[in-house]
């Protein structure tokens, strides 16, 4: 039996306001090592909501988010910070790389954070760009990368890290065909020949069918589980 | 981290230079106003101080309060020898000094008598650069020398004659007919209107005073630091003796010298506020359009103390760049101004003069006062960043991803 990653327990998220907006309404999950799972939903169903929960990007109005046996919804704000920067990764839409740093110094930035060794983070800045199909590409800044290269850096940023599992927020939505199927090949790959855990939130079908486990939501619950 | 900043700065490079040049040209401007404010009384106070009264002067105590002669001290029982021993002392100046009505028969007026002794005097006393017509008096001779000033107003020149009537010593009558020997142009306005030089012996007989000195200034060797020499000298002084510093024989000049130094600091901080508005400006447009980079960098696992340092990097870079660049460039303009005073003519010379101020500006070259407006700079720098911190410290992530 695989070890549980993310364990979510009666997870509720309420918006306040003149009508409270319930975006995630008592959620239970369990997500384990290795997975390459798939939130699916129409827009506004509650997945980006419950994306950023799993991130320690927001807090729940209620329920509980263990993490490699660490309840999440208990930490401080920089004990978030250092948890999201030893233990998540993150893919977000708009690639959201740093414009100012080339590919490489974007992948390292994440490893100068944990204040590894500098040796270290070229090596693995490197072979991270090369895992996803940009060696030469090095130097380039994203302004000087297309959409699909620009999200495989930030691909490979989400692993420098050595995270326990990576959240990825419509990775694709920004991405023609040819480069959304060279990105969910990359992805596909580091799963499984490094085991690493993927989280989609997502409404593209090319995604959806790529993944291995399918968690559909509606009005902030989990309406099926595939 | 210092990289990133770096880079971040270059990132719109157009509104970088438009900070940076507004930055230096705040300190230029800053720095230039205040060199020639600091320059003009730099050279007053030299001019008088250093020139004509000295950094420390010796009277019998009480005189310098009542300028009274009956406050005079012996010349014989000071122990002048004793004081030329300390470091720092060059000479001791010998000086009798009281007021006269001074007369033509025409025209009269109250004036300052100074018995010297030119050879031994303070440079602005010496008389050699000084007399713009006639001569030096004879040591111990019935001739006068008279400042330009008192010489225009009373219509006299060389060869003719003044009337002196005054008090002397312990309330005898002080009166004496003298010879104008010599015009002399004293450098400081005040003193130029008023000022009558003689013989110090002519003075002691006129004053009734033989032997009598009113005044010892302390000549110092150059670059000595006269606060020194006062504490070596001050225990020979003994009950009957004060020595005085130029701030408490000019009090007046100090309360000047401070009042219009806050009227241009006023204009100063009108100066730094508009730089602050500035820099403000710059630094709201920069947290404004990198607000979603903020989030997605605290997001992946940067600290936001970590964030906030490397934008309050980034604006001292900016701010310190200007500062730098500015005291750099205004190096050149202190010098040059200060060997080459801008000569005030027209209203504003006769306006000037009439405050007994010399109508020339001078700058001042010490880099003190480069260094205290990049400093202010860079404090306003620190100060305006401290927007961008508490943005960054109060910045939710998901919120500001979605900006």
């Amino acid at each position: 039996m695989s070890t549980p990653v993310i364990e979510i327990k009666n997870l509720e998220k309420v918006y306040e306001g003149a009508v409270p907006v319930h975006a995630v309404n008592g959620i239970n999950l369990t997500i384990t090592e290795g997975e390459f799972t798939a939130l699916k939903g129409p827009s506004g169903c509650g997945k980006t909501t419950l994306l950023n929960l799993l991130g320690g990007l927001d807090k729940p109005t209620s329920g509980s988010i263990e993490i490699g046996g660490v309840d999440i919804t208990t930490l401080s704000e920089n004990e978030l910070i250092d948890f999201r920067l030893r233990n998540i990764g993150f893919v977000f839409q708009a690639y959201n790389l740093i414009p100012v740093l080339s590919a490489q110094e974007n992948v390292s930035f994440i490893m100068l954070l944990q204040d590894r060794p500098k040796e270290e983070r070229e090596a693995r800045a490197q072979q991270l760009l090369e895992a996803v199909g940009l060696k030469g590409k090095e130097g380039q800044r994203p302004g000087q990368l297309s959409g699909g290269q620009q999200q495989r850096v930030a691909v490979a940023r989400a692993l420098a890290s050595k995270p326990q599992f990576v959240l990825a927020d419509e990775p694709t939505a920004n991405l023609d065909s040819t480069s959304t199927a060279n990105l969910l090949d990359i992805m596909e790959k580091l799963n499984k020949e490094e085991g690493m855990t993927f989280v989609f939130a997502t409404h593209d079908d090319r995604v959806i069918k790529k993944a291995r486990r399918i968690i559909s939501i509606e009005d902030g619950k989990v309406l099926s589980d595939e | 981290m210092l990289k990133l900043a770096w880079r971040n700065i270059w990132r719109n490079k157009g509104r970088s230079m438009i900070t940076i040049a507004a930055v230096m040209f705040c300190v230029i401007f800053a720095v230039v106003l205040r060199s020639f404010q600091v320059g003009v009384w730099e050279h007053m106070v030299d001019d008088i101080v250093a020139n004509n009264f000295g950094y420390l002067q010796v009277h019998q105590k009480g005189f310098w309060g009542e300028q009274s002669l009956d406050l005079s001290m012996d010349e014989g029982a000071l122990p002048v020898a004793q004081w030329q021993e300390v470091d720092g002392v060059r000479s001791v100046v010998r000086r009798l000094e009281s007021f006269s009505l001074v007369s033509t028969g025409q025209s009269n007026r109250g004036s300052l008598v100074l018995g010297i002794e030119p050879e031994f005097e303070l440079p602005g006393l010496q008389l050699i650069d000084q007399i713009v017509s006639g001569s030096v008096f004879e040591p111990g001779s019935d001739q006068v020398v008279v400042s330009e000033g008192l010489a225009d107003f009373l219509k006299v020149g060389v060869g003719d004659s003044l009337l002196f009537l005054s008090q002397g010593y312990r309330g005898a009558s002080a009166y004496g007919q003298f010879m104008v020997s010599g015009i002399a142009k004293i450098s400081n306005p005040e003193l130029n209107k008023q000022l009558v030089l003689m013989p110090l012996q002519t003075a002691q007989w006129m004053y009734n005073g033989m032997g009598l000195l009113t005044t010892a200034v302390i000549d110092l060797e150059p670059g000595t630091d006269y606060k020194e020499v006062k504490e070596a000298l001050q225990p020979m002084m003994g009950e009957d003796l004060e020595l005085l510093e130029w701030e408490e024989l000019f009090p007046e000049l100090i309360q000047t010298i401070e009042a219009d130094m806050a009227g241009g600091q006023i204009f100063i901080t009108i100066l730094y506020f508009i730089i602050s508005f500035v820099l403000l400006g710059t630094v709201i447009m920069m947290v404004s359009e990198r607000e979603r980079e903020f989030g997605i960098l605290v997001s992946i696992g940067m600290r936001k103390t970590k964030l906030a340092f490397v934008t309050v990097l980034e604006n001292l870079m900016l701010t310190l760049g200007g500062a730098i660049v500015g005291m750099a460039l205004v190096k050149p303009v202190q010098f040059y101004f200060k060997d080459n005073p801008i000569d005030l003519s027209g209203q504003m010379k006769e306006a000037i003069e009439q405050f007994d101020f010399e109508p020339k500006l001078y700058t001042t070259t010490s880099f003190i006062i480069n260094l205290n407006h990049g400093a202010i700079v860079f404090f306003i720098g620190i100060l305006v960043s401290s927007y961008a911190v508490w943005k960054i410290m109060k910045l939710e992530p998901v919120k500001s991803m979605r900006s």
